[in-house]
């Protein structure tokens, strides 16, 4: 694995006895030291370049400490290295690199920090006696009885200080940098913010209700109506009633196709599980189509539950703000069915998904109704077994006059789709229970009740819903009942449609035509037109009756449009009109006829229809208005936002910290006068936003006009820029060019096989930069972590859900099959795999810079697997649920999953961060005496120095000092994230963890760690997009894998719930933006104070870290924002376009999620964890 | 691996990574022939794409496979006709003509790439560039050869890691990965055979321009080009998968093997880094 992996692992054999590995302090290790105990402070090492330290302290090669001096592609040459001008290089012999500012022979020393100094007393306090400046150094050898101890301990206690001052300024920077993060953050946000409010449709809700005693017709409103209310209401209201009592079942997502005799669409197609299960709608309206119809029921999108809820009982088309409320219903203020039949006295009893309870609070008969909770998608059956057991006793003869009306909501068929995917056992199970509640029901059902079974939504090949696609809104309606009152209009529609797009009726028709069968008023904002088999009499003839609801229908659509008109402040539309006009000329030609038969009732019933679905396409079409100005100021903010990220992260030379404290105070500024005035603006009446909008507005502009001369402050402090050499334009290539392609829907669609073809650009343009560098070891290793990256990234492009655009050039490898959301046996060896070779992975990167020292082992090798092998059994046992391999019951199962799982997370973050405050680096410090170590060569020894005893202080992992400490953040998070990904998924997470050590190695042998290149973060940001589609997941809402949210809960808990399906969809990108910070990073130098380039003396180098990880989250952010930028612009500018629901708005709030996510994730955890491991390493090493 | 002493000089030239001075860039052999058809062969390759295109989209696979020998053809002829074979001093390169056709070939003419070679009579300079493309055949086998043994499995590899299908038109893969090792790497190999120091150049992409490395590198970013189409809506049957590669393959190698004729770029390398410029800018300086 070592070797596979380009490094080879040192043997550490010839260090000493364990003893010498405890302490990583090097101030308390001093007292190991024996004898006699040398009371150095740390920075005495640091200040070994000083020549007069060489003569006294003598720096130890390799050959002393390792069994070889060969490592991977380092060789040690303790000839070529210039000794007295730099010992430096002595000791930490890789390569001389010209042009790097400081000690770049440092940058990649695998060869382990050694120390050689004498330790007896007597040579070292002559030694020490003849040279001033040693003491300031805190070197003396001499005991600690010299007068020269005393006034090293003050010179301690000023370094101590000192490196106190440091550390105070590298923690104020680092909040500091914080705060700077979060302000581009809610830039960010207020830019969002303002941009969905006018691009997400809102439509105005009227609070008009119809009422039992005014008929919709103008000529009628003001004469009060002859007939007495009570008797209006017994005979029905607006229309004779025809059935007292109903019964309504959904069952959720029931698909049209699950209801209709399999009927293949192309000669290769066969039967799946989920076709003829369900047989009883088709069989019923087959045999007797005057007791039942069966049609196709086409929902408006967005197929999620609650929308089609609110659709099905209000009778209007939902808008799309409402679509991301589907976690938290909010009541139903306008007229509604539900809250009709409430006023009209019913006894209302709802059973089942408990989103009813959200929407239509009160309404319902509280001693009958029982509700359940509807996001425990991993349960199929407590939901479905809740409402049988309560609805058949309602059905009872005794019971029924409890009762007018019963809505039972059957969820398990959606739960099925969401686990299972429709092509599986448990659906077609699931389908069959379905047909024999409903045959039940049939044999139960008296004449003067209605039955009412449909689908609220269909779902897509995988079971899951909430798009527009096909699949998605094409759910069934059957409506039956035994008196035999159903009719055709012609011989062609005797028979349910074989497909769905034929003769579907829309969702919202079931409104008028409940309203009307039930004697109800048609609630005030429907738009939908009664359904014609339903009131067209048993032989299809009776067209005064259609006519007759169609003209109440339109009537009231005409009123609602009016009002709608007023409180918009608009007029009518003149085609509607018109069409109205004409319908009631004929309606007036057909009354006087006196035929019902008539052809004038025929015709004026057509036009009624052709008003109704004209409104309809008008309504359409206004509710697709979008607020322009607010979605332009939107642009307008991420645009500047942009701007100003490019200056900050690209165009600035000097230290970023200390540009914080002016930039944080005039942005506050800035922010704090725009949202007063904006207040102000809106409070006054100056504006017609709202006080919200206007203060959002204008401390969002306040705040970036403010910080613009914070950041544009001296001209020598900027630079252009532009992308210098090839790196840096292939950044900007990867981002801008991926930002174009957006405003094609094919480049949105095929975005993940974009997204490969960049990585393996990448990974060849390294592998050439790699050949030209000028080190052997370089460019092997500079080639081979270039073709390992090419290759992980291609092997990881086998993971794949195909979105349905991608047909029928893509096939799903993601789960068990295309029409299934379960994986295959087979899948389930990868998370063992998975547990096998990614710590070793990990390890192997380790010790290629001999940093697998320290936590290191435990928390890799140990720690690490072990999360691993947990998170295995974890999704073994799921799959043995699925499977029922195993003799458990479910709940047994369940709970054991739960707590696995919860045991994974807890390792992960509570562990896991505990322990990432308190680690030390990953160094392992050894002292070795030469009486223990009798067969090492002689040291090379300067000459006149003299000999005496030494001690040889071995330091391992010296040369990845930050990296790897940093790097358990990485750790731990990717731990978490593999436990919430699908075993394809965490494959997919184990391979881009492997990709980003690769992407790290490439960053090093190509000198890109320290030169700042904006390559390394806009590389992760393509990673991080890239895996998020190879984690199952596509720029739809319907890939969304709400089901993990159960993975270590049984029930929703806010805010977990959100926060788990945060994690599993946004994992990729969250683990690559918490590797950011290791761009500069990994394998940087160490540097303390008294080591800074002579052309910087005053600065602290801990804040240069700081600036250089800032620059880095900075360039990271930057690729995102410009992303989220062009997928908001393409949206916004193609809001008329046919794909906008399907492609490019889904493809927005994607990109919008995703930088608010990683503009969090970067601040707290990636930035915000640089603290931690920077302070480790000072600890340790000084400041 | 071991040797990285020859690489690490303890003092930093700004040369290229190549250990000894890299082989100078390709000329053009100096006959009018060579000049003429060195400029006919890529308008020649161009006619060939474009009257082939239909048949191409037609049946992809089948009018790869019939038009690969004309391809190798034309590509071995360019090669005979124009440049030099790999490593021809005047002495090797009569040594290898020698034993091919002793009777009639003087030795003095045959150094291909004397520029100072030019005052000869007419006829024996025609006799003398047949003797010369006679005795460049067997080169051009061997570079025909190695092209189709080690050029085309390495470019359907990288086919394939750019996201070419795997379990599937692999036939396509390959094909595709011949014609584009035929074009690119035919000349190469031709010009300079297995010289380390140039496919070290050629991996690190770089080598100075000329035509044959222009050629070779117009073909690679070509084909990179070429794959931008292919999944945009538009439903033309040339959208199929290799055919717009190798499209732009065939156009980046015309342009490329043109273009680095020109003096504004005959003879410039790639640069990578702003470093390597500023270096190089500082060398000429």
């Amino acid at each position: 694995m070592c070797l596979f992996f380009g490094t080879r692992q040192l043997d550490n054999g010839s260090r000493s006895t364990d003893e010498h590995r405890k302490g990583l302090d090097l101030r308390n290790y001093t007292s190991a030291l024996n004898p006699p105990p040398i009371p150095f402070p740390l920075h005495f090492e640091w200040t070994l370049p000083d020549p007069v330290l060489s003569a006294q302290s003598v720096l130890a090669l390799a050959p002393a400490s390792l069994p070889s001096n060969t490592i991977f592609g380092h060789r040690v040459h303790p000839s070529r290295t210039p000794l007295a001008s730099s010992p430096w290089a002595l000791s930490h012999n890789t390569r001389p690199r010209p042009g790097a500012p400081f000690s770049p022979n440092l940058r990649r020393s695998n060869a382990p920090f050694t120390v050689e100094m004498v330790a007896n007393p007597a040579s070292g306090a002559a030694g020490t006696g003849s040279k001033p400046n040693a003491s300031k150094h805190g070197l003396s050898a001499s005991g600690p009885r010299s007068p020269a101890a005393q006034s090293r301990r003050k010179q301690t206690g000023v370094l101590d200080q000192k490196a106190l001052a440091l550390e105070d300024e590298f923690k104020t920077k680092h909040l500091g940098v914080l705060g700077v993060l979060a302000w581009i953050m809610l830039l960010h946000v207020a830019g969002i913010y303002l941009f969905t409010k006018g691009f997400l449709l809102t439509r105005m809700v009227l609070e008009n209700k119809s009422s039992c005693e005014v008929l919709p017709f103008e000529e009628v409103l003001a004469q009060p109506h002859s007939t007495a209310l009570g008797i209006r209401q017994e005979k029905g209201c607006w229309h004779e009633k025809t059935f007292d009592k109903a019964i309504v079942i959904i069952i959720d997502a029931l698909r049209y196709d699950f209801t209709v005799p399999f009927a293949s669409k192309d000669e290769s197609e066969t039967a799946h599980l989920f076709h003829d299960n369900i047989p009883v709608l088709y069989e019923t309206a087959f045999q007797n189509p005057a007791n039942a119809f069966l049609l196709p029921f086409i929902a408006d999108p967005p197929t999620t539950t609650l929308q089609r809820l609110k659709g099905l009982t209000t009778g209007t088309l939902p808008t799309f703000i409402d679509a991301g409320s589907n976690f938290a219903g909010t009541a139903i203020d306008e007229d509604n069915l539900v809250a009709q039949l409430h006023h009209a006295g019913k006894s209302l009893v709802h059973l089942g998904d408990d989103t009813w309870h959200s929407l239509f609070p009160g309404y319902f008969n509280e001693n009958l109704t029982h509700a359940y909770d509807s996001f425990n998608v991993w349960d199929l059956h407590t939901v479905d077994n809740g409402v049988t057991e309560h609805l058949f006793p309602l059905l009872h003869p005794e019971n029924s006059t409890k009762w007018d009306v019963i809505f039972g909501h059957y969820l398990g068929v959606d739960h099925a789709g969401h686990r299972y995917g429709p092509n599986h056992a448990a659906m077609a199970s699931k389908l069959q229970e379905m047909d024999r509640v409903i045959r039940r029901i049939i044999a139960a059902l008296d004449d003067k009740t209605l039955l009412v079974v449909m689908g609220d939504h269909g779902m897509d090949a995988k079971g899951d819903h909430g798009g527009e696609s096909d699949d998605e809104v094409e759910a069934a309606l059957w409506m039956y009942s035994k008196r035999g009152i159903f009719g055709r209009t012609s011989q062609d529609t005797v028979l349910p449609p074989k497909f769905a797009h034929d003769r579907f009726v829309p969702q919202i028709d079931l409104v008028p035509t409940l309203s009307l069968l039930l004697g109800m008023p048609i609630p005030f904002n429907n738009l939908g037109s009664p359904i014609e088999e339903a009131f067209s009499g048993a032989g299809g003839k009776n067209w005064a009756n259609l006519a007759t609801v169609n003209r109440l229908t339109s009537a009231q659509v005409k009123r609602y449009q009016h009002q709608y008109g007023i409180a918009r402040g608009a007029g009518d539309d003149e085609e509607s009109m018109l069409l109205y006009s004409a319908a009631e000329q004929e309606w007036k030609s057909a009354s006087k006829s006196f035929s019902s038969k008539s052809s004038a009732a025929r015709a004026s019933n057509e036009l009624y229809r052709k008003h109704q679905r004209h409104t309809l396409d008008v309504c359409r079409g206004l509710w697709a208005r979008f607020d322009v100005p607010s979605m332009i100021q939107g642009v307008v903010i991420l645009f500047a936002g942009i701007v100003l990220l490019v200056i900050y992260a690209r165009g600035l030379k000097m230290d970023r910290t200390q540009l914080t404290p002016r930039l944080l105070s005039f942005a506050g500024t800035g922010a704090g006068v725009g949202a007063v005035s904006g207040s102000v603006l809106a409070l006054v009446g100056l504006t017609e936003m709202t006080i919200i909008d206007s203060a959002v507005l204008l401390a969002a502009a306040g705040s970036i006009v403010g910080a613009l001369p914070a950041v544009v402050t001296k001209p020598a402090n900027l630079t252009v820029p532009l992308p210098n050499g090839m790196w840096g334009w292939l950044a900007f290539f990867f981002t801008v060019s991926q930002s174009v392609g957006f405003a094609s829907n094919s480049y949105t669609i095929w975005e993940d096989e974009i997204l490969l073809f960049f990585l393996t650009t990448f990974g060849v343009c390294a592998g050439i930069s790699s050949m030209r560098q000028k080190q052997t070891t370089d460019r092997v290793l500079g080639v081979y972590h270039s073709v390992l990256f090419v290759i992980l990234g291609r092997i990881a492009s086998f993971s794949r859900l195909c979105r349905e655009e991608q047909m029928p050039f893509c096939r799903s490898t993601y789960y068990a099959s295309s029409t299934s959301s379960i994986s295959a046996p087979w899948q389930l060896a990868i998370p063992f795999l998975v547990t096998l070779f990614l710590p070793s992975v990990v390890r192997s990167f380790y010790a290629g810079s001999k940093s697998y020292e320290g936590a290191a082992a435990l928390w890799i090798g140990f720690a690490f697997r072990l999360g691993l092998f947990i998170t295995s059994l974890f999704w073994m046992l799921e799959g043995a649920d699925d499977g029922e391999w195993l003799p458990l019951s479910k709940e047994t199962l369940k709970s054991v999953r739960v707590f696995l799982a919860q045991l994974v997370l807890a390792l992960a973050f509570a562990a896991g961060t505990g322990a990432y405050l308190y680690s030390k680096p990953c160094v392992s410090i050894n002292v070795t005496k030469p009486t223990e170590d009798p067969i090492a060569p002689p040291a090379p020894i300067i000459a006149g120095q003299q000999q005496g005893p030494r001690t040889t202080v071995t330091i391992l992992g010296f040369g990845n000092v930050y990296g790897t400490r940093f790097f358990f953040l990485v750790i731990n998070f990717a731990l978490a994230i593999i436990l919430m990904q699908k075993p394809m998924g965490q494959g997919a997470i184990a391979l881009l963890l492997c990709q980003i050590l690769s992407l790290l190695e490439i960053l090093d042998t190509n000198a890109l760690t320290m030169s700042n290149s904006s390559i390394g973060p806009v590389i992760l940001g393509v990673l991080g997009s890239f895996y998020f589609f190879k984690t199952g997941h596509q720029a739809t809402l319907s890939s969304i894998q709400w089901e993990t949210a159960f993975i270590p809960l049984s029930t929703i808990k806010y805010p977990w719930s959100p926060l788990l399906v945060a994690l599993n969809t946004f994992g990729a990108q969250i683990l690559a933006a918490i590797a950011v910070p290791l761009t500069v990073l990994w394998k940087r130098p160490l540097q303390t104070h008294d080591r800074v380039p002579a052309s910087e003396p005053s600065k602290n180098p801990a804040t240069r870290l700081l600036s250089d990880v800032v620059q880095a989250a900075g360039t990271h952010i930057l690729y995102l924002a410009t992303i989220n930028l062009a997928t908001t612009m393409w949206a916004g500018h193609l809001r008329r376009h046919l794909m906008l629901y399907r492609i490019f708005n889904p493809r927005f709030m994607m990109g919008s999620a995703v930088l608010a996510v990683v503009d969090a994730v970067l601040m707290i955890v990636a930035v915000g964890g640089v603290r931690w491991s920077t302070l480790s390493v000072g600890e340790v090493f000084g400041w | 691996m071991a040797s990285n002493s020859s690489a690490s000089g303890p003092s930093s030239t700004p040369t290229a990574p190549a250990e000894k001075p890299s082989a100078l860039p390709v000329n053009i052999l100096p006959s009018p022939v060579a000049r003429i058809y060195s400029i006919v062969h890529p308008a020649l390759l161009l006619a060939l794409c474009a009257t082939r295109f239909e048949a191409l989209v037609e049946n992809p696979t089948k009018e790869l496979l019939s038009t690969l020998p004309w391809l190798a053809l034309i590509q071995i002829s360019y090669a005979v006709i124009c440049l030099p074979p790999a490593g021809s001093t005047p002495s090797t390169e009569s040594s290898a003509s020698s034993p091919a056709e002793g009777k009639t070939s003087p030795r003095l003419p045959s150094g291909p790439s004397g520029a100072r070679h030019g005052k000869a009579s007419k006829r024996k300079q025609h006799t003398n560039s047949w003797a010369c493309i006679w005795s460049r055949l067997l080169p051009a086998t061997l570079s025909l050869s190695l092209t189709f043994l080690m050029a085309t499995p390495v470019l359907a590899l990288l086919l394939v890691l750019f996201g070419a299908p795997l379990t599937t038109h692999n036939a396509e893969t390959v094909l595709c990965a011949a014609h584009m090792a035929v074009l690119s790497a035919t000349a190469l190999i031709y010009a300079h055979g297995t010289d380390r120091g140039v496919w070290n150049e050629v991996w690190g992409i770089a080598r100075p321009a000329d035509a044959v490395w222009g050629g070779a590198l117009g073909a690679g970013l070509g084909a990179w080009f070429g794959a931008i189409p292919i999944p945009l809506d538009w439903d033309r049957p040339w959208q199929a998968f290799p055919i717009t590669i190798l499209v732009g393959a065939y156009i980046g190698y015309a342009l490329g093997s043109l273009l680095s004729r020109t003096p504004l770029l005959y003879g410039k390398r790639v640069q990578f880094t702003a470093e390597e410029l500023g270096n190089k800018e500082k060398k000429t300086n």
